[in-house]
């Protein structure tokens, strides 16, 4: 009886924005007579930081400072359509949005200002809340002066307003799965090595570190990405080692009902996480990102079975992978019986869990 | 650039971490009623009777709200995608999984609505459930599912069942060097967002309702609202965007419509907040999926072909599962280039819960199986794990499942760069690997009709 380390690889894909795409996300922006600039946008952050990153995306594109956006994604009466905040879009295709309603404020801003210093706008620009001539940084106003000039003087508004769609795409041929177009917005990819630590007595695996590679296009807010990529990591620990909604499947009872019988992961349970972020600029994202959320979750599992075949030599594909799970696994290789059935070219692992083993109803095989 | 690419403190971090940040419970309301749902305590049952006279004519009570006050009864969330809708907003006649709804009381307390539901006569004929979808297409199997039977059977139009095929596979495996076969099996995963579903819904003066919702997709739940109530976009004011964690369970709209009701019928606010039990035992969760993979390989490690069989846990009702489904048969070669494909998905419905969205939806379960198949068959071949995945890594102008070039695929880029961070050598002609398309020795005969034209992403 011992505790035995093994380290297992995983490497994933995942797309950005809907399968299939047709998802629109809409956004429209006004400047007060100060100059600071309100958002409105639909898109519901759900922890993920879309508030501060969609407001990152308005202050780079007009060129002023953060703490000058206000974002309000409150209510469908003021704020426009956007599809939700699901299928890791809400950088990508709902920035999109931002992006273009604050380019117009740019230009509208630019407009105004060009009227008051009396120069070209091509030969202006904007940064830090201030317009300035190209090359002759001297001479400029600031944004708050040009939106005051804009109310008092011109009588005008600045707004923008801005939408985007990655027109869906359809099956064409429903036998091959043929689509006409991309049927994602951008694809990000990731890999990870999970380390473990497995109890041949209790059956109980422990966590001991995971490193991941990301390449998410571009990182807006690098402390957000790492916020998703770790919240990920450990919701993939409970998805490999601890969580099940129907512990006794098939049946469905003695179902957790609450924090104390339905385990996620804890301090406890927190390993060790290393990351590297790699930047790999999408052609259509916003400043070239990809979305993250979700696929944070999607390689540990994975990792965490390799690392456990590795450090006893069982493979457990029914998941979550409990400790009663592991044993009988170790019960079983004991016993002989863990070896895939071997036949010629063929070597067929987990004979037993096949729909084979179950109905002839479904005939399935090579 | 400044701003994007700063690590700038969240817009909103200060309020979420004093307790400031107002969610949906903490809304108050004048005259605000709290509400309760009566569940079906059967996995697969007839209604036979229901009788909410003894409940409504409680003192508290001032709405109870059921089936027959459902403008819409039946909205497909994917109507939109040409889906059928399939799920009741509260069962009429029968109910599917044990924790349905049927009916929601509004009352001047919880505890009066709670007593409510307790007093609401249901009489029940129970029938034999299903649970494990593999029996699923058994014909002794009891039906589940009105609408499609035991699995969905209208993917584009009329075929019961989500396929891929691409290239031979038939020549993939008489070529096969060696066939290895796996099944692995995921299981459902409930989302725990510390905010339960919880929702406020407001009669206004003016006719209009306000709904304080959690939902992480306003303009969807509104229009799912909209479609039950029978009402234009203008009568109704989604209020939210401000969630208490949701990975994927709160884009049901799970309580919006239902405490809408209330509100209009009893003509005052009504507040809805689902117990942490209810959360756990009667929201919508991450689904199981069953997949079998046959991978045909040659002796020097590339995969030529690919056969594989899902079989996807919808629940009673089919919700998204479609939508994940096809995602899922999208991503069945993970972040691998294999040219000859055969899959089959299905959509099987059982008497749990109905499964919905979680993070990573349709793909989670999938990448799994796909990477510890891989790493069995390195083994099987005795290869080195990372030069298994470099050699079939997807390459810049190979062909998806659906056969769009990759524009931009970094799986060699993230192997490598994970091997320096945990100190793997990798060989020279590893490290010395890229994305560009495949030339030479990357380049065999069996790779040549896979590379596309390129502008895929």
């Amino acid at each position: 009886m011992a505790v035995h380390r093994g380290k297992g690889l995983a490497t994933v894909e995942y797309p950005t924005g809907m399968n299939q795409n047709g998802d629109p996300s809409q956004a429209w922006i006004k400047v007060k007579p100060d100059g600071r600039v309100d958002v409105f946008s639909g898109t519901a952050d759900i922890g993920n930081g879309s508030k501060t990153v969609q407001s990152q995306i308005v202050a780079e594109t007009i060129g002023v400072p953060y703490d000058w956006v206000t974002y309000d994604n409150s209510n469908t009466d003021s704020s426009p359509m956007c599809t939700g905040t699901f299928a890791s879009r809400a950088t990508f295709v709902a920035g999109n949005a931002v992006l273009k309603a604050a380019r117009q404020v740019r230009e509208r801003i630019l407009a105004v200002a060009s009227r008051e210093l009396e120069i070209d706008p091509a030969d202006l620009e904007v940064a830090d809340g201030a317009v300035s001539v190209k090359g002759t940084p001297a001479k400029s106003m600031g944004v708050d002066e040009v939106a005051g000039a804009a109310t008092f003087v011109h009588g005008e508004l600045l707004t923008g307003d801005g939408a985007h769609l990655n027109p869906g795409a359809a099956i064409i041929d429903p036998t091959t799965g043929e689509v006409d177009k991309p049927p994602h917005a951008a694809i990000s990819y990731a890999a990870c090595t999970a380390e473990v630590e497995v109890d041949d007595e209790t059956g109980d695996v422990r966590v001991l570190s995971l490193t991941q590679a990301y390449d998410i296009g571009r990182a807006m807010n690098p402390t957000l990405v790492e916020g998703q990529i770790d919240g990920g990591a450990v919701m993939g620990l409970g998805f490999g080692l601890l969580e099940d909604c129907y512990p006794y499947y098939p049946t469905a009872e003695h179902r957790g009902d609450g924090m104390n019988t339905y385990h996620v992961p804890t301090m406890a349970e927190l390993p060790e996480i290393k990351n590297v972020l790699m930047e790999n600029p999408s052609s259509g994202g916003p400043y070239g990102a990809k979305g993250i959320g979700e696929m944070s979750n999607n390689a540990q599992p994975a990792a965490i079975a390799n690392a456990i075949h590795d450090a006893v030599g069982v493979w457990v594909t029914e998941f979550p992978i409990t400790p009663e799970r592991v044993l009988a696994a170790l019960d079983a290789k004991r016993e002989g019986r863990s070896e895939p059935r071997r036949e010629g070219r063929v070597v067929a692992f987990d004979e037993e869990l096949s729909i084979n083993s179950f109905t002839s109803a479904k005939t399935w095989g090579a | 650039m400044k701003v994007v690419g700063a690590r700038l403190p969240r817009y909103d971090g200060v309020g979420h971490v004093t307790g400031r940040t107002t969610y949906v419970d903490d809304v108050r309301v004048p005259g605000m009623l709290h509400a309760a749902a009566l569940r079906s305590v059967h996995h697969n049952a007839r209604i036979t009777r229901l009788d909410t006279g003894a409940a409504a004519a409680m003192a508290g009570v001032h709405a109870v709200v059921t089936h027959a006050d459902v403008p819409l009864l039946v909205y497909g969330h994917l109507s939109g995608a040409g889906i059928p809708g399939d799920e009741p907003l509260l069962a009429k006649d029968h109910v599917r999984y044990r924790g349905q709804p049927i009916a929601l009381v509004a009352a001047d307390t919880v505890d009066i609505a709670r007593a409510a539901c307790a007093a609401i006569e249901v009489d029940y004929e129970e029938l034999p459930a299903l649970f494990d979808v593999r029996l699923g297409f058994d014909g002794d199997a009891p039906v589940i599912n009105d609408t499609f039977g035991n699995w969905y059977d209208q993917y584009e139009g009329n075929l019961d069942v989500r396929q891929i095929r691409k290239g031979d596979i038939d020549a993939a495996m008489d070529a096969a060097d060696l066939i290895v076969s796996g099944v692995y099996r995921t299981q459902s995963v409930e989302q725990v967002p510390l905010e339960t579903q919880v929702c406020v819904a407001i009669p206004e003066p003016d006719g209009r309702l306000t709904i304080h919702t959690c939902t992480q997709a306003m303009y969807f739940s509104l229009g799912v609202v909209c479609s039950h109530l029978q009402l234009p976009m203008s009568e109704v004011k989604m209020v939210g965007g401000t969630v208490g964690g949701g990975f994927g369970g709160k884009v049901d709209t799970a309580s919006d419509t239902l405490t809408a009701l209330a509100a209009q019928k009893s003509g005052q606010p009504v507040k809805w907040r689902w117990t942490r039990e209810e959360e756990m035992l009667a929201s919508g969760n991450r689904g199981p999926w069953h997949m079998e993979i046959i991978d045909a390989v040659t002796s020097d490690g590339w995969i030529l072909g690919r056969k594989m069989l899902t079989i996807h846990d919808a629940g009673a009702y089919g919700r998204f599962s479609v939508y994940g489904l096809t995602k899922h048969s999208f991503h069945h070669t993970g972040a691998y280039s294999i040219p000859n494909l055969h899959f089959d998905g299905y959509v099987v419905f059982t008497n749990k819960i109905p499964t919905t969205a979680m993070r990573g939806y349709g793909v989670t379960g999938l990448s799994t199986a796909i990477e510890v198949h891989a790493e069995r068959v390195a083994k099987e071949l005795g290869m080195d794990p990372y030069e298994f995945r470099l050699k079939n890594a997807n390459r810049v102008n190979d062909t998806s499942p659906n056969r769009i070039a990759y524009e931009d695929p970094s799986t060699v880029e993230v192997l490598q760069s994970l091997a320096a961070a945990t100190g793997v050598e990798l060989g020279d002609g590893l490290r010395a690997m890229t994305r560009e398309q495949r030339s030479g020795d990357m380049l065999p005969d069996h790779l040549v009709a896979q590379i596309g034209s390129g502008g895929g992403h």
